[in-house]
């Protein structure tokens, strides 16, 4: 009870801090898990997993403190101790190891002033040009530290930097892994999920890939993509370009779960597609990029399972409806209203013999709705053309002041003014064509 | 006495005239007949003018019984009022468009004395006015000074009905328009009104641009007070966006744009953007003044009647400065049905129970007392034809509303003939067309262009040393070059 005591008061701390809170035990195995990572990525990855899983919490936290005096970051190490001091005071992990931070501290001042006399040095000596000769390794450099930095447009931006150099097919192909895989993860941050996850299918050699986990893991490429493709693409895209996708597969038998996901959409099997993606939810949520979209996400995919469930039907019992998507007990009828009202549904709800009817589009009716609205438009606008026209001729416009409200402010109306005639005119001559 | 009647009905002569210029003729020597007549009478009008107006038809004698009708009324009333007010009244439905053209000044003397309120009472004011106005210019095309002693006469004693066939027209030409060429007869029926109108023929005084938007504002409040938001909406479009130069902006377009949100919410449901054509400055200015209007809008769309309820009850003392409680009223009332109304873009067929908690008033804030009330708001909805849905009782009693689709398939026949009846309306602004590209096409400035244009067109057939440099940026110029003249 006294060990629990504090993990709830940890919790209500980060709930308060609108943090995302996970009470489900996940499927992976923590040490397992972080194994796949290497370099500072691991860190963070475990505080996150310490800040959310509340099953997690202390052994994620202290393998977080361990990972942290790996390194040189005190300020990585303080904030750790901060989550851990609140969590699990009794443990020896929350006394705050002053040592180490006394002589990290000495070190790394050492060999900040070290590396800027360097630098200056080398400045001095003007070796660009053997700088010149590492851009890609520098830009890849800059991607790693914009990327801890959450910075995704910079990220992208210096993705098409290391692009430009002139690189060969062979160079090429070595770097499309970790090019593809930033890019993925910028775009998946910029809410661009169709590009993020032909990012993400498009990654290319495995063997390479492993070499970028300091970045995310292959089964990370299999997850991230597998699921932005569930939320993006239809049907035969998503056969096309992840099931029959050679190179992708090698990641898909990672993690089979997502493979399966895919197919019985695919299938047609909508809701054992959404209960697969429902178990690995907590999983999901404890993943460092994943974590703040998989609602977006979530709802994408659950959305267009029920546009494609009703698809081949012009009407559906609200009860199969229910029996297929809603939660035990629930109804779907609020989520259906907002996606009609979103216009994701084309359908229309019929509350009294709880059908779902879809609206038929009569293709012909809308065709002569929009052929009078245009003429009527037409219309109206060449009247209102000539009527501003001979406005004009007659010298009516409403007219300014220059004085008025100043030099600038006289300056800008004078300039609109030309424009507005010039505009009037060049229509009216439009009209005349 | 028997001299003076046979002037006056010497026109039209019993043979007919064939052409116009023999009418433009023979009418042109009756004028001076006329005025010498009206100028220096042997007898003073006054005391025999009853008798001509007796003796001559004002269908068919129109010029001259203008000039008698003129002289009895304009200043003052001369002569028995009962008996010279049914003859003006009778002179005003049915005078000869052709013949008044040539004395325009006495017509719209007459009529402007009409406006005034003072000859007849205002309900037949408005009616003879309205129809006078449309026999000079059948077209309504053209914006005349009377229009808007019209309007204003009309709209501030409640004489709407009769004033809406003038209000409704679409105005396209204005008095004073630069390059506006002088007709060489008045009498041909050919005509563009936009010729024969002019300050010169006296049937208009010099307008402002106050005078236009003062008339547009009048028009779009009638339409109001008919509850036609369509064409209320349209109305206070044309004002708000109304041409501006050196950033100008008026209070008259201000107030516009403030109506103009409001009738937006009761005619389409909800706030739109101000069309892109609006003066820059203009459209600043509507930003500030009507921020507590454009609140109002924002609230219109959502589900959130309490909010939208106390949010005019907070302004309420801005409606009233703005004379825009009515209006405001009404938008408070149309909340509801706006939003019965969106239920069909998610629903095919809801309980009236349903509706009932779904929807609320803005006029309380909360929902209706009962299903009664809410079935009897979609039963005056579907009556007015505002809704398209017939309300239903199901076996177990439930009463619920079926949506019905907005638009039915036309056959190709409707189809075509509905086609056909834009295409008509289309080619009845061709004259409309044809004269104001007359106008542009041979104003002063133009041709000047035209002559530069082809002397560089000369030039450049012999060696140019610019290589075509200068042409090339003079060919640009052209766009900009005759926006400066303007």
């Amino acid at each position: 009870m006294a060990s629990t005591d504090p993990i709830l008061h940890f919790f209500t701390i980060m709930e308060s801090q609108s943090g995302v809170i996970v009470k489900e035990t996940p499927k992976l195995d923590l040490d397992l898990y972080i194994a796949n990572y290497r370099g500072r990525t691991c860190f963070d990855r475990l505080l996150l997993i310490g800040r959310s899983s509340v099953p997690l919490c202390v052994d994620a936290l202290k393998a977080a403190i361990s990972e942290a005096k790996k390194g040189k970051d005190v300020q990585r190490y303080r904030d750790a101790w901060e989550c851990i001091r609140i969590a699990a005071p009794n443990d020896p992990e929350s006394q705050l190891d002053t040592a180490w931070i006394d002589n990290t501290e000495k070190a790394n001042k050492m060999e900040t002033a070290r590396l800027e006399a360097e630098l200056k040095q080398y400045k001095n000596n003007l070796v660009k040009e053997s700088i010149r000769a590492h851009i890609v390794g520098i830009a890849k450099h800059l991607i790693g530290i914009v990327l801890q930095r959450r910075d995704w447009p910079s990220v992208l931006a210096n993705v098409g930097k290391m692009l430009t150099g002139g690189m060969s097919d062979e160079e090429q192909k070595a770097h499309q892994p970790f090019q593809k895989l930033v890019t993925g993860i910028a775009n998946l941050h910029s809410e661009k999920f169709y590009e993020a996850a032909k990012n993400f299918l498009e990654v290319g050699d495995p063997s390479i890939c492993q070499g970028c986990n300091d970045i995310a893991s292959s089964n990370d490429v299999a997850t991230y993509g597998g699921l932005l493709a569930l939320a993006s693409m239809d049907r035969s895209e998503l056969q096309s370009r992840v099931l029959d996708n050679s190179s992708f597969r090698n990641y898909l038998e990672l993690e089979p779960h997502i493979r399966k996901a895919v197919s019985m959409f695919v299938n047609g099997r909508y809701s054992a597609c959404l209960d697969i993606l429902e178990s690995y939810r907590a999983d999901y949520l404890l993943d460092i990029h994943l974590q703040p979209h998989l609602p977006a996400i979530f709802s994408a995919i659950r959305n267009k399972c029920i546009v494609q469930y009703f698809i081949p039907f012009s009407c559906v019992t609200l009860e199969s409806m229910n029996k297929s998507f809603a939660k035990p007990g629930e109804s779907l009828e609020s989520e259906l209203i907002t996606m009609i009202r979103s216009g994701v549904l084309r359908a229309r709800i019929n509350t009294i013999d709880k059908l779902l009817v879809a609206v038929s589009t009569d293709d012909r009716a809308e065709m002569q709705a929009k052929g009078l609205e245009m003429a009527k438009n037409y219309e109206r606008e060449a009247i209102e053309r000539i009527r501003r026209m001979n406005i004009a001729a007659a010298d009516l416009e409403v007219k300014g002041t220059r004085k008025g409200v100043g030099n600038a402010m006289s300056s800008i109306s004078g300039e609109t003014w030309f424009d507005d005639t010039r505009r009037q005119l060049s229509q009216g001559e439009s009209s005349a064509g | 006495m028997d001299q003076a009647l046979a002037t006056c009905l010497a026109f039209p002569p019993e043979e007919p005239l064939n052409d116009d210029v023999a009418y433009d003729q023979a009418i042109q020597a009756h004028l001076l007949k006329l005025t010498k007549l009206l100028k220096d009478p042997p007898v003073p009008l006054s005391q025999y003018g009853g008798q001509l107006l007796e003796l001559t038809d004002p269908e068919y004698n129109s010029l001259s019984y203008l000039a008698v009708l003129h002289s009895l009324c304009v200043p003052n009333l001369a002569g028995p009022r009962e008996f010279v007010l049914v003859k003006l009244v009778k002179f005003l439905l049915g005078f000869d468009p052709r013949q008044i053209r040539y004395a325009g000044s006495h017509l719209s003397e007459i009529l402007t004395a009409v406006c005034n309120g003072s000859l007849l009472p205002p309900a037949a004011a408005v009616e003879v006015v309205s129809a006078a106005i449309l026999k000079i210019d059948p077209t309504g095309s053209m914006f005349t000074s009377t229009h808007l002693q019209l309007a204003k006469l009309a709209y501030n004693t409640n004489n709407i009905d009769p004033v809406l066939k003038v209000v409704e027209k679409n105005i396209v030409f204005y008095p004073g328009m630069a390059n506006s060429k002088r007709p060489a007869m008045l009498c041909d029926m050919t005509l563009s009104p936009s010729v024969y109108i002019h300050k010169d023929t006296g049937f208009t005084n010099p307008v402002k641009a106050t005078s236009v938007l003062e008339y547009d504002l009048l028009s779009g409040m009638m339409f109001c007070s008919k509850r036609d938001w369509e064409k209320a909406h349209a109305a206070f479009e044309r004002i708000l966006t109304f041409p501006t130069r050196d950033g100008g902006c008026s209070k008259i377009m201000a107030e516009a744009y403030k109506k103009w949100v409001l009738v937006s919410l009761l005619s389409k449901g909800k706030a739109i953007p101000i069309p892109q054509y609006t003066g820059p400055a203009a459209a600043k200015a509507y930003q500030i003044l009507g921020k507590p209007y454009k609140e109002v809008a924002s609230l219109f769309d959502t589900t959130n009647a309490e909010e939208l309820r106390s949010e005019v009850e907070k302004s309420s003392q801005i409606w009233q400065d703005d004379q825009n409680v009515g209006l405001m009223k009404e938008v408070l009332s149309a909340y509801q049905e706006w939003q019965i109304k969106n239920l069909q873009k998610v629903f095919s067929k809801i309980s009236i129970a349903e509706i009932r908690q779904q929807t609320k008033s803005a006029q309380t804030g909360t929902i209706l007392n009962s299903d009664d009330d809410i079935e009897a708001l979609i039963h005056n909805m579907i009556i007015s034809n505002s809704l398209k849905g017939v309300l239903e009782k199901n076996d177990d009693g439930t009463v619920f509303l079926t949506f019905l689709p907005s638009s039915t398939v036309l056959s190709e026949a409707e189809y075509a003939q509905e086609l056909a009846k834009t295409a008509v309306q289309l080619k009845a602004l061709e004259p409309i067309f044809k004269t104001t590209n007359e106008r542009l096409g041979t104003s002063r400035e133009y041709i000047k262009h035209l002559i530069k244009d082809q002397k560089r067109a000369a030039d450049k057939s012999e060696l140019d040393p610019t290589m075509g440099f200068e042409s090339h940026v003079d060919d640009e110029d052209l766009m900009g070059g005759v926006t400066s003249t303007a």
